[in-house]
């Protein structure tokens, strides 16, 4: 259940960057979660909305994209997807798909990352 | 009239802890602390072998307990008369870097030649988390069931020593031990994978052994 801090993290983050670029509102936020992250979007989607009220979010879209899991194997240097689409979150991080050798790194696919925000600013041409 | 803007932000929120742990790491360096984060389970077994370590390990010992809302644990190990601090993380089920720095002004540094940092019960969210550690000891018990491995990958591919806990009590628990083992060692074939009963004594001498290989 860290999906609250984590929440708390990217409201301040986006509201942060909403205020240094004058916004009046930030209308749509969009984050990217690694599909290894333990993190669950549908919860960690709720927590935002939960927090961003009363801030330049409140009312944003929230939209979860995932960055698939990607390793690099240790063995015959394979570097890529896992080559496994069952997230059974098992397969995916025991064995290179290449050459089934278990000593692997995984070198994407825990990220959490605020990705972008769409505000609305006052026009200054007008 | 308004104007819509995107602004890119690809801010990683991972990355402020990890940022936090490197300098964690840099403040155990300096003081020649060498540090270990231990996770597992909730009744594992995690307070009794620290405590078990802080008895038999001839090194100057601290440590950082991590508990939700009590201090019970910090409470066991006063009893030893070593350096203790709680750490309450309130509503949250992990410690992070921010939080262990914050423990790390309260202990006398210059004077621990080991810290344990007794992370809170739960084998998911601390994961994602980086202390700052020198080592991530995981620990698990037979009582938590033989599938507890398969369950949660992630923290076991993290990890550099696993301990498999009450194994003494194996079958009374319907529980296999090795397939524990086997499980970790698929997973994670560079971990140390130790066997051990706190009730017994056994493995405790191959835990603390292996904790000593890694300072060296």
């Amino acid at each position: 259940m860290h999906e609250l801090s984590m929440a708390d993290a990217i409201v301040k983050t986006a509201v942060d960057v909403a205020e240094k670029n004058d916004a009046q509102k930030i209308t749509e936020i969009t984050i990217e979660i690694g599909g290894l992250a333990l993190l669950n979007p549908e919860q960690l989607k709720f927590m935002i909305e939960v927090l961003s009220e009363n801030t330049l979010l409140e009312g944003a879209e929230v939209n979860v994209e995932e960055i698939p899991i990607e390793i690099k194997c240790e063995s015959c240097n394979y570097e890529g997807p896992t080559g496994s689409e069952e997230l059974d979150h098992y397969m995916p991080i025991v064995k290179c798909p290449e050459c089934e050798n278990v000593s692997i790194k995984i070198i994407k696919g825990r990220e959490c990352n605020v990705k972008n925000i769409k505000i609305e600013k006052e026009d200054e041409d007008a | 009239m308004h104007k819509i803007a995107e602004v890119e932000i690809q801010h990683d929120i991972m990355a402020a802890n990890k940022k936090l742990a490197k300098r964690n790491q840099r403040i155990f360096d300096k003081a020649d602390v060498f540090t270990v984060d231990v996770l597992g389970a909730i009744g594992s077994g995690k307070t009794s072998l620290i405590e078990n370590l802080i008895e038999k390990m001839d090194y100057k010992i601290g440590v950082i307990a991590g508990d939700v809302i009590s201090r019970f644990d910090a409470g066991r190990f006063e009893k030893y008369n070593v350096p203790v601090v709680g750490l309450n993380t309130g509503k949250e089920c992990h410690l992070d870097a921010h939080l262990v720095k914050h423990a790390l002004g309260d202990l006398p540094l210059d004077d621990i030649e080991i810290l344990f940092i007794e992370n809170v019960g739960n084998l998911i969210c601390p994961v994602d988390f980086d202390l700052g550690a020198h080592l991530r000891m995981v620990v698990i018990s037979v009582s938590e069931g033989d599938d507890t491995v398969e369950k949660h990958p992630l923290i076991f591919k993290d990890a550099d020593i696993v301990v498999i806990n009450k194994v003494d009590i194996a079958k009374a628990v319907g529980a296999d031990e090795n397939k524990m083992f086997n499980d970790v060692k698929e997973l994670n074939p560079d971990a140390v994978v130790i066997k051990s009963s706190l009730k017994t004594g056994e493995g405790l001498r191959e835990i603390m052994d292996n904790i000593q290989k890694f300072m060296e």
